[in-house]
């Protein structure tokens, strides 16, 4: 009996195996193809100096790898930009998507309009985004600095001067990708149970006091997460800077994967471009290692 | 009933003899220019071509000139090669490098009534290399003074034309008429840089006529020449006339020419075909002397065969067919030829409905008695690398000599 | 009464603040409207909303100067087939990671998940090689293939995982019961229970597919099957000159559809958007 009851419970194990398996292959399968097999290749790719145009390929070991961090000097220019505009970028962008969350987590009249209103960048292509904010940002001639014109700004060249481009291209992206974060923190306010503000109000705590020592410590989970997104987000800005400002002026605004791009695309350096590329994915392994970390030791 | 069997196989086998060559040859053929007129010249060229090779078709593919190496690159690497196609100057010395171009000299100098030495020498210097022919120029246009003859009017003085008739159209006089033109406040500048891209894609445009015309050069024989007295000073005057006299579109602006908001641009003949639109009385006049004398540049482009065509012999053929001497008269309407013979024809002066045979003279000129701009192997990398450096160089406050310093020691590894 | 006074000053401050902080948010689309009907002399004249001249005749110069119907036909299709494609294989595979028991589920998972840190730029390189030996450059494919089998495509995965994982087992015990195979229990219970997972993996992969750029950028070049974003930004005459005037009135054409469907469906998208954002 023992045994008769035993052998079909394991077959309808292995089956449902089976039948597992089969539902994940074709992302599985495709994953592979299109995703980690490339990720593998570049690795291969890195240790060759191959030009698109002629076709030749030449093993040539760590060069690229000592190009890039010792001999060439755009490189670090390069890293020290990416990391200007994430830490640029990533705060304003937090700081700015929190303040909304919490002007918009409760319901009042045109509250609906508001969230709408801030969150419509987001579904907007980056491409638009970046060619209507190149008109708006010109010299003499942009509406932003006739709009500053009327109360009494001088506004600069935005994107023809280095450190006003990195500005200018920092705080576009932010305006293009707040509305995202600033949901998603509505979302974490609004799982917040009301008792504990209610019980920390009852006890006399102002609003910001309320802040600091309620919500605060509450919204830290969806904190990490956001900064996570956003951090990783902001090393894979390509089509932006593209089109607003090819990298330029002074290369003040090259960043990583806009480097990459014109190493491979532009140049034709395929492998100088893939130890690069490796390079980045190295960083952002890093960074979102080094995040997990804190998420443990802030749980623990 | 047997015979009526072998009747029809005999008839089969002639269809497939006869439908044989219809099948095949196909050839690519990429381009930048998207214009209808362009691509109803061309296909006009290809049609003569067609009829005298029978089952040949030859298609006219556009890539928007912006990425046009890139994508280029990318057929041609992506397995997906077109036979031939048109070629930037500047990008020519890296493709013969690379072998993606096929040598034509052997086709051209054997087919017949080609007469390759009707092409002028300056103008096939950049298309070949160890005196084997890589390319064939289609278009050798040299770079002339677009003027808005009614804003010379209304401001009482004499326009670029008259003043080069009379010998004084020099460098001092074009900067003393772009100020007096200039209008600040009003958005009206003297002067734009070609297609208001001086600062970005164009800078060899921007600097190159007035280094030359000072006696100076850019980056010929391997060294730097931005920083030699002759471009320094070349590079101070038009300097000094954006950020002093205010007088050409500053960086960052936009002065359209054709729409008015500039008194005079740098452009190519080819560009009048945007005038008719502009609705203002304009001309077309050389470039402003210098002292080292008249010096035009020219911008010129090609055609190539591509070393991965799988029908590069029917290719070469369409080239020899494309720059015979008859086709390159039918071009001259829209590209300026280098072939002496179609430049000194009244066909050639005559050939553009919109510039008056008197212009053309002048442009003429310019062809026999210019240089092309400096080209070099790796000449994306070049620019690449100065282009940050001119940028500095592109500020009200910039150091000029330090700049044109910084530029050299940007490109000298790469020269 | 001044205690409610104050709140009302203080609610009206509030409301001030927010549609000053709205500004940059919302004059990038009414400017882009308004310049896509000026001529290019004007966008560049003293900056005003309303045109003084109204050039209609833009909106028709946009589809003689590239084949700007069919790059809008092709944007629309390949969103379309990326998000049916993407909703098939991403409801599958959630479906067994959530549901079914198969030894190696926490690992496939712990692979799946790690692709999110990797941006595309490290493997297009990669994959222009693969797409050429798959002769596949200059074609749709790998604006088709990159999405559903890269980064996005396991973000949806993960995301219905999720979803199914909260779902209650009760229904698909007793589908299980009338003999149901998994296929159909997938088919039948599972995907009509999710339809918000469904609707918001279908809204965040269209959208997705739809403002792709660098991909476009490096496999498509005959300018017949480029999509928006990449025809957007070639805006140029036959001699490579910026366009500004059509540019921008084909760039108000590729946004205000979008724009129109995202204020009627604002709320659905946005939940969409949270769900995707807090789960992945």
């Amino acid at each position: 009996m023992a045994r008769a009851g035993r052998a079909p419970w394991l077959t309808l194990q292995r089956r449902e195996a089976i039948e597992a398996w089969l539902f994940v292959s074709p992302t599985l399968i495709g994953f592979l193809i299109f995703f980690l097999g490339p990720l593998i290749a570049v690795v291969f790719y890195s240790v060759s100096e191959w030009n698109l145009l002629s076709g030749e390929q030449v093993f040539v070991g760590m060069a690229n790898y000592h190009d890039a961090l010792r001999e060439n000097p755009d490189f670090w220019h390069v890293i020290r930009n990416s990391v200007i505009f994430a830490i640029g970028l990533v705060p304003l962008n937090m700081a700015l998507a929190l303040t909304l969350a919490l002007a918009l987590s409760r319901p009042f009249r045109g509250v609906v309009f508001f969230r709408t209103v801030f969150f419509a960048p987001v579904v907007t292509s980056a491409v638009a985004w970046a060619i209507v904010w190149k008109f708006l940002l010109q010299g003499e001639g942009g509406t932003v600095n006739a709009l500053l014109g009327y109360v009494g700004i001088d506004g600069p060249n935005w994107l023809r001067e280095p450190d006003w481009a990195m500005a200018a291209v920092i705080v576009t992206r932010v305006i293009k990708m707040v509305g995202l974060n600033m949901i998603l923190y509505i979302a974490a306010l609004q799982a917040i149970p009301r008792d504990y503000e209610e019980a920390a109000r009852l006890e006399g705590a102002s609003g910001w006091q309320i802040f600091r020592m309620v919500t605060w410590p509450l919204l830290a989970p969806a904190t990490l997460i956001i900064m996570v997104i956003t951090t990783i987000g902001s090393f894979k800005v390509f089509d932006h800077i593209y089109l607003m400002t090819g990298g330029g002026p002074e290369n003040g605004t090259l960043v990583l994967a806009y480097y990459i791009y014109e190493q491979a695309f532009e140049f034709f350096n395929v492998g100088y471009a893939s130890a690069l590329a490796m390079i980045m994915f190295v960083i952002v392994l890093a960074l979102t290692i080094v995040q997990l970390i804190l998420r443990q030791k802030g749980a623990a | 009933m047997r015979a009526a069997k072998t009747r029809l196989t005999v008839s089969l086998l002639a269809l497939c003899l006869a439908s044989g060559p219809a099948l095949a040859e196909n050839l690519r053929f990429t381009v930048w220019t998207g214009n209808e007129a362009h691509l109803k010249m061309l296909n006009g060229i290809a049609e003569g071509f067609e009829a005298a090779h029978e089952g040949t078709q030859v298609t006219f593919e556009t890539i928007p000139a912006g990425d046009y190496v890139q994508k280029l690159t990318f057929q041609l690497a992506g397995g997906n090669p077109p036979d031939l196609g048109w070629m930037f100057e500047d990008s020519m010395p890296a493709f013969v490098a690379a072998k993606a171009v096929e040598p034509l000299t052997d086709v051209l100098e054997n087919t017949e009534g080609y007469d390759l030495a009707d092409f002028s020498e300056p103008a096939m210097g950049l298309w070949k290399k160890d005196d084997e022919i890589y390319g064939v120029p289609f278009s050798t246009s040299p770079f002339m003074i677009f003027y808005n003859k009614d804003m010379f009017d209304a401001a009482g003085l004499e326009d670029p034309l008259t003043l080069a008739e009379k010998g004084e159209w020099n460098m001092t006089k074009f900067r003393e008429v772009a100020k007096a033109l200039t209008r600040s406040g009003e958005r009206v500048w003297g002067f734009e840089f070609k297609d208001g891209q001086g600062y970005d894609t164009r800078i060899m445009h921007a600097v190159m006529p007035p280094i030359r015309a000072y006696g100076g050069d850019a980056w010929a024989n391997g060294a730097c020449g931005f920083d030699q007295p002759e471009a320094v000073e070349a590079i101070k005057t038009l300097h000094g006339m954006v950020f002093e006299d205010k007088s050409i579109v500053p960086p960052g602006e936009q002065g359209d020419y054709f729409s008015g908001s500039s008194a005079m641009t740098i452009n190519q003949i080819s560009r009048a075909s945007k005038m008719p639109e502009a609705g203002f009385a304009w001309g077309v006049a050389p470039l402003p002397s210098g002292p080292a004398g008249e010096a035009p540049v020219i911008g010129q482009a090609g055609l190539v065969v591509f070393a991965k065509s799988d029908q590069k012999e029917l290719a070469k053929e369409f080239v020899a067919w494309m720059t015979n001497k008859e086709n390159v008269a039918v071009m001259a309407q829209f590209f300026p030829p280098a072939r002496a013979s179609v430049l000194d024809s009244d066909a050639f002066t005559d050939a553009n409905s919109l510039i008056p045979a008197e212009q053309m003279k002048n442009v003429a000129a310019a062809i026999k008695n210019g240089k092309v701009l400096p080209s070099h192997q790796r000449a994306p990398q070049i620019l690449a690398a100065q282009k940050p450096k001119f940028d500095a160089l592109w500020r009200a406050d910039a150091d000029v000599e330090a700049s044109i310093q910084a530029i050299c020691a940007a490109i000298k590894p790469q020269l | 009464m001044t205690q409610r006074g104050l709140e009302r000053l203080k609610r009206a401050m509030w409301t001030l603040s927010l549609s000053v902080l709205a500004i940059p948010f919302v004059f990038p689309f009414l400017w882009m409207v308004s310049s896509g009907f000026k001529s290019a002399t004007e966008i560049f004249g003293q900056p005003t909303l309303i045109p003084r001249v109204w050039r209609w005749t833009n909106f028709v110069e946009v589809f003689q100067y590239q084949p700007f119907a069919q790059q809008y036909f092709n944007s629309l299709y390949i969103a379309c087939l990326v998000t049916v494609i993407t909703l098939v294989l991403s409801s599958l595979a959630g479906y067994a990671l959530a549901r079914m028991r198969f030894a190696g589920a926490g690992l496939l998972m712990l692979f799946l998940v790690s692709a999110l840190m990797v941006p595309e730029e490290v493997t297009i390189i990669p994959n222009f090689f693969l797409m050429r030996w798959l002769g596949l450059m200059d074609t749709h494919g790998p604006l088709v293939l990159l999405p559903v089998f890269g980064p996005h495509g396991v973000m949806a995965t993960f995301l219905m995982r999720q979803y199914f994982v909260a779902l209650p087992k009760e229904l698909e015990e007793a589908g299980k019961m009338d003999g149901l195979s998994r296929i159909g229990i997938w088919w039948r219970i599972a995907l009509p229970m999710s339809r918000p997972a469904l609707a918001a993996v279908a809204i965040i992969t269209f959208l997705f597919s739809w403002n792709l750029f660098l991909e476009p950028l490096v496999f498509v070049s005959s300018l017949e099957k480029f999509t928006l974003p990449l025809a957007l930004s070639n805006f140029t005459d036959a001699y490579g000159l910026p366009l500004w005037h059509l540019q921008l009135a084909a760039t108000s054409l590729a946004v205000v559809p979008i724009l129109i469907v995202y204020l009627i469906a604002q709320r659905q998208i946005i939940e969409s958007f949270a769900m995707s954002g807090v789960k992945g």
